[in-house]
């Protein structure tokens, strides 16, 4: 048969024919029959979506375990998956979303740049929004193509004032941050504490976030209803504080608007009843939107509002350190307490002189007891220099705590300083000298103490040589419901070998304070008997000095567990009223007394000099 | 008589081409309706009406064509070809938009697409003109005017613009010409050139994204002095060898020159179209390297496609239970991406078989091919099979990954009226070459 085809052509096109389908369906083989497990896999992975079962943040309670400090409010994150919405709506939608959640249409087509409109990933145009936002956009969902939201509760304080010092505050995780949590389950875009109770425990409050797996379509619509492995979200622990809010509230407003800080601790157990520091802040204000602008105001405030006071400054403890002496005097038997020293009111020393508070022509002869209750100078200079020595004072104050932080569950605590010797000759270059011996025997010079070390002189002396750490955390209860998961037990930070004796020897002479010394007049409650000691540091200002109160009662305990300690420090930087004496009184009158601060205040006859708390709202 | 000898026609046609398309057909219809079903088992599509509607026109037209006297399509192929250059032109000004093409006309949802009438027409015509002018088989002038036959609807249906359905022309005049006998130099010139254009457009994006470094000697192809320079330096290599052949009359001057002029033509075209193509059609380029680099965007489909594909495995999910097409994952599924829904519903063995069909229908029409006793025949089933080889080979390419995407349906198989219309306009027509190939029809 002839063919119009030359032979070399129909060898050519039939090789060439044969090529293609077999390249082609060797290749399909390849993909089908060898390749296929990862295709397969990647199937699923394509259409699978996690869903975050977000975690509820735990509450925070005080210790009475009624009312919340710190709950969370229904709040959302508004979600837009630009491939859903059809082009010729983008502006349309935009600008009706824009008006919806109150920011502008530039904000949202900042955060959607044209590049990202084929996306079919959900990108966060704005949080914070309130259901009633939400709701009205979901009743007119037609409207607002490939908009959703999702659950991101606000954290909301109930108290702030002086409690945002104690609970801190939340915000979103930031580089930094996350660098360092990563390796503890942390993400981009957790929110976590900043500061506070809700910083220290962010690991109990924080729960875990569980997440489901659903199989969606090309536009990420749910195919299945049922969803799949399930990890469901671990919710945060509530935490309990030591804090009793009356106690708390009762010393934050005995405070006032002074600059300065009021602790109230249990000596028993080292619980944290009130921690109460001025000027404080609003915690609320800095997780709401602008929260930027009050941070930045706070940190610029010259009154440095984001100290805590309680724990993060330390000032020199003055005559209040008079208690750690006596304690020592006794103790070391350097000499029989009834034995008087005379003050004339000033002693020289080399070629200065040294001045006692009370001036010429002094106390006259005081033994231990009326020394400490007149808080005589010249008679713990004479003691202190002569018959101590710098040495067994450093050892002895070293003993109550002083120079070492507390270890309380706070972030940033200062840990005071006790000066020796040693160091003077490596910091100055200069030989310890006898006048340094008569500042630090009188708590002045060096010597600087925080108000919770202050307290915690005062608990060494209580509890007959233990000072307990001072916590904020009571106990841990479930969020479902609140059940106890673990209750936080005394933890024994320093033990003294001191005798009982002298402790009690030491609350004898405390007391007299009261009874017949310096604090008699501006502590006078009736409701209960208190032992404690005045402090008034020295400086550099004629006319303004730092006011120390550091109280227990009652004085003749029963029972440890009744006792309180209170700690009232009240900066120079205030007006000088001599108001820490005053503030604890208030507070033992209210607590004991079962009053309010007002009540206290009425029946302490203080009215005129309390001065009204402006960051309380009630 | 416009009908031929019925019975004399049926007794030679080739069944099993008609059998296989029909086949073909039909599976098309099972499949269009599979992409319409979506997720929650729904169909949400009513393509497959139409397409069955369409399916029995165009087997109607087959038979038609297959008893309509061939000389009656020979004498009249001029006209059927300046038709549907007209109708092309008027494409041009009144028709529809669809998809960023203006190349549909009619009315309402029935719409046709001249581009695919064209194909066939121009191949009907190619036909005539290259069997009446056999005698001056390897002259010059052969050559162009034939060129400029195919050239005419190219352009129109470039200017669309549609530049997949325009490239169909240059296989369909490539497997004419060949068998037509077209000086094969000319087509060696040709074929020289479209790889040359391709290699230019290609070799800047293969360096940017495949090498991901510059090669500095690239840059004398594309930066503007550069390129000058070289326009200008392959001028005058192809000026001297010029002058050479026609001095020294040595084959190896003509070798050069022809080089040399491939080399600038495609340089040229290559910059020219690198400048045209717009953004998206470059991303379609681009993601034929790495389908990754716009995962969401033009890569999409090829991941999609091949995750459906290769998901299938040997056997197939099974017909209507393929998760990535009734997911909506794949694009466009029931016409540019029906080869994936297949493969991912029946696996291996139904793509497999797929594959083969056409193959025996590329065979079976070679047969004819072979047997034909007269050019114009010869070059109407010869141009077929080159709509059908090309349309496959870049079809199935593209969804499986090794052919750019651009959006030239399968044959039979793609949803889409005009297509299977004209496709099996045209397989009557080469059927009825067929038939009649002991019927001396010299002219």
């Amino acid at each position: 048969m002839i063919s119009l085809i030359d032979r070399p052509k129909k060898i050519f096109y039939i090789l060439f024919i044969f090529s293609i389908f077999i390249t082609y369906l060797g290749y399909l083989f390849y993909l089908q029959a060898i390749k296929t497990g990862d295709f397969a896999i990647r199937a699923i992975i394509t259409s699978r979506r996690v869903e975050v079962l977000p975690s509820q943040r735990g509450e925070i309670f005080d210790r009475n375990f009624d009312v919340p400090l710190a709950i969370n409010n229904d709040s959302f994150a508004l979600l837009v998956i630009p491939a859903e919405i059809p082009s010729e709506l983008k502006e349309t939608v935009f600008s009706k979303l824009a008006q919806a959640i109150g920011i502008s249409i530039d904000e949202i087509r900042r955060k959607i740049p044209p590049s990202y409109y084929r996306l079919y990933q959900s990108i966060e145009i704005a949080t914070g929004i309130s259901p009633e936002v939400v709701f009205s956009i979901a009743e007119r969902i037609d409207e607002f193509p490939g908009v959703s939201w999702l659950s991101r509760p606000k954290r909301n304080y109930l108290e702030s004032g002086s409690f945002s010092h104690i609970i801190g505050y939340v915000g979103e995780i930031t580089s930094d941050e996350l660098k360092v949590l990563y390796n503890h389950g942390y993400q981009a875009g957790d929110i976590i504490g900043k500061a506070g109770i809700e910083y220290q425990y962010d690991l109990l409050l924080r729960g875990a976030d569980g997440k489901q797996y659903k199989t969606v379509d090309a536009r990420g619509r749910k195919i299945n209803i049922t969803p799949f492995d399930v990890t469901p979200p671990q919710m945060g622990s509530n935490v309990v504080l030591t804090i009793d809010r009356n106690l708390q509230v009762l010393a934050e407003k005995a405070l006032g608007q002074r600059i300065g800080s009021i602790t109230v601790l249990k000596p028993a157990t080292g619980e944290i009843l009130a921690l109460a520091s001025w000027p404080s802040f609003d915690a609320n204000q800095l997780t709401a939107r602008g929260g930027n602008n009050y941070f930045a105001n706070l940190l610029s405030d010259q009154r440095t509002p984001l100290i805590n006071r309680a724990i993060q400054s330390h000032y020199p403890p003055a005559s209040t350190i008079k208690m750690v002496m006596t304690t020592a005097i006794i103790e070391e038997k350097v000499i029989n307490p009834e034995e008087t020293i005379l003050c004339a009111g000033e002693i020289s020393l080399g070629d200065r002189i040294f001045r006692c508070w009370i001036r010429k022509p002094g106390h006259g002869r005081l033994n231990l007891q009326e020394a400490l209750a007149q808080s005589c100078d010249v008679y713990f200079w004479e003691v202190g220099n002569n018959r101590l020595g710098i040495e067994r004072i450093v050892s002895y104050y070293r003993d109550f705590g002083l120079g070492t932080p507390t270890g309380i569950d706070l972030r940033g605590e200062a840990s005071g300083f006790v000066p020796t010797p040693q160091w003077k000759e490596r910091r100055f270059n200069e030989r310890w000298s006898s006048g340094d011996t008569l500042n630090i025997s009188i708590g002045q010079g060096y010597l600087l103490v925080t108000p919770l070390q202050a307290a915690n002189m005062l608990a060494m002396i209580v509890n007959d040589g233990i000072i307990y750490k001072p916590h904020l955390l009571h106990e841990v209860r479930s969020y479902q419901n609140n059940e106890v998961v673990s209750v936080i037990e005394p933890e024994i930070l320093l033990q003294s070998r001191i005798s009982n004796d002298a402790f009690r020897q030491t609350r004898e002479n405390l007391r007299s304070v009261l009874v017949s010394g310096t604090a008699r007049y501006p502590v006078n409650t009736r409701v209960v008997e208190i032992a404690g000691k005045t402090g008034t540091a020295e400086v550099g200002l004629t006319d303004r000095w730092h006011s120390w109160f550091i109280g227990y009662a009652p004085y003749n305990y029963e029972h440890i567990e009744d006792v309180i300690i209170v700690c009232a420090m009240i900066e120079a930087a205030n007006e000088w009223e001599w108001w820490a004496p005053y503030a604890t009184n208030i507070i033992f009158q209210g607590y004991f007394g079962n009053q309010t601060f007002e009540e206290a205040v009425r029946r302490l006859g203080l009215t005129r000099q309390v001065t009204p708390s402006t960051e309380r709202i009630e | 008589m416009i009908i031929a000898n019925i019975k004399s026609v049926l007794s030679k046609t080739d069944w099993l081409i008609i059998i296989i398309s029909t086949l073909l057909t039909i599976s098309g219809i099972l499949f269009v309706y599979s992409s319409g079903i979506n997720a929650s088992g729904v169909l949400v599509s009513d393509e497959y009406l139409k397409q069955i509607f369409w399916a029995i026109i165009s087997f109607l037209l087959l038979i038609s064509f297959l008893l309509v006297k061939q000389k009656l399509v020979f004498e009249y192929s001029f006209i059927i070809y300046v038709f549907f250059i007209i109708l092309l032109f008027y494409t041009l000004v009144f028709g529809r938009v669809v998809n960023g093409s203006r190349s549909w006309i009619g009315v309402g949802s029935f719409g046709i697409q001249p581009s695919e009438f064209a194909k066939i027409s121009t191949i009907i015509f190619l036909s005539k003109y290259l069997s009446s002018t056999i005698h001056e088989a390897g002259s010059f002038r052969r050559f162009v005017i034939s060129g400029l036959i195919v050239l005419l609807p190219f352009i129109l249906i470039a200017m669309q613009p549609d530049f997949g359905t325009a490239i169909v022309f240059i296989p369909l005049y490539l497997f004419i010409a060949f068998f037509l006998k077209i000086n094969l130099k000319y087509l060696y010139f040709l074929v020289g050139l479209a790889a040359t254009i391709i290699l230019f457009i290609l070799l800047p994006l293969w360096q940017n994204l495949a090498l991901e470094k510059p090669i500095d000697i690239l840059r004398i192809f594309y930066e503007t002095p550069f390129v000058i320079y070289v326009y200008i330096l392959g001028t005058v290599i192809m000026l001297l060898s010029l002058l050479g052949y026609f001095y020294f009359k040595k084959k190896y001057y003509f070798w050069i020159f022809s080089s040399a002029v491939i080399f600038i033509i495609g340089l040229g075209v290559a910059n020219l179209i690198s400048g045209l193509l717009k953004d998206y059609q470059m991303m379609r380029l681009i993601v034929f390297f790495d389908p990754h680099i716009d995962e969401h965007g033009s890569g999409w489909h090829i991941l999609q496609s091949l995750t459906a594909i290769g998901s299938g495995g040997l056997t197939g999910k099974g017909f209507l239970l393929g998760t990535h097409s009734h997911y909506r994952y794949l694009p466009t599924q029931s016409t540019d991406f029906i080869f994936s829904i297949i493969s991912e519903e029946l696996g291996f063995l139904g793509a497999g078989i797929i594959i083969f069909a056409y193959f025996i229908l590329v065979i079976r029409l070679f047969i004819i091919m072979n047997r034909t006793r007269d050019y114009f025949s010869l070059g109407m089933v010869s141009g077929i099979s080159g709509l059908l080889v090309f349309h496959f080979v870049v079809n199935v390419g593209m969804t499986i990954g090794i052919m750019p995407i651009t959006g030239i349906p399968l044959w039979f198989l793609s949803y889409g009226g005009s297509a299977l219309v004209a496709i099996n306009i045209g397989l009557g027509c080469a059927l009825s070459a067929g038939a009649r190939r002991f019927e001396i029809e010299r002219n």
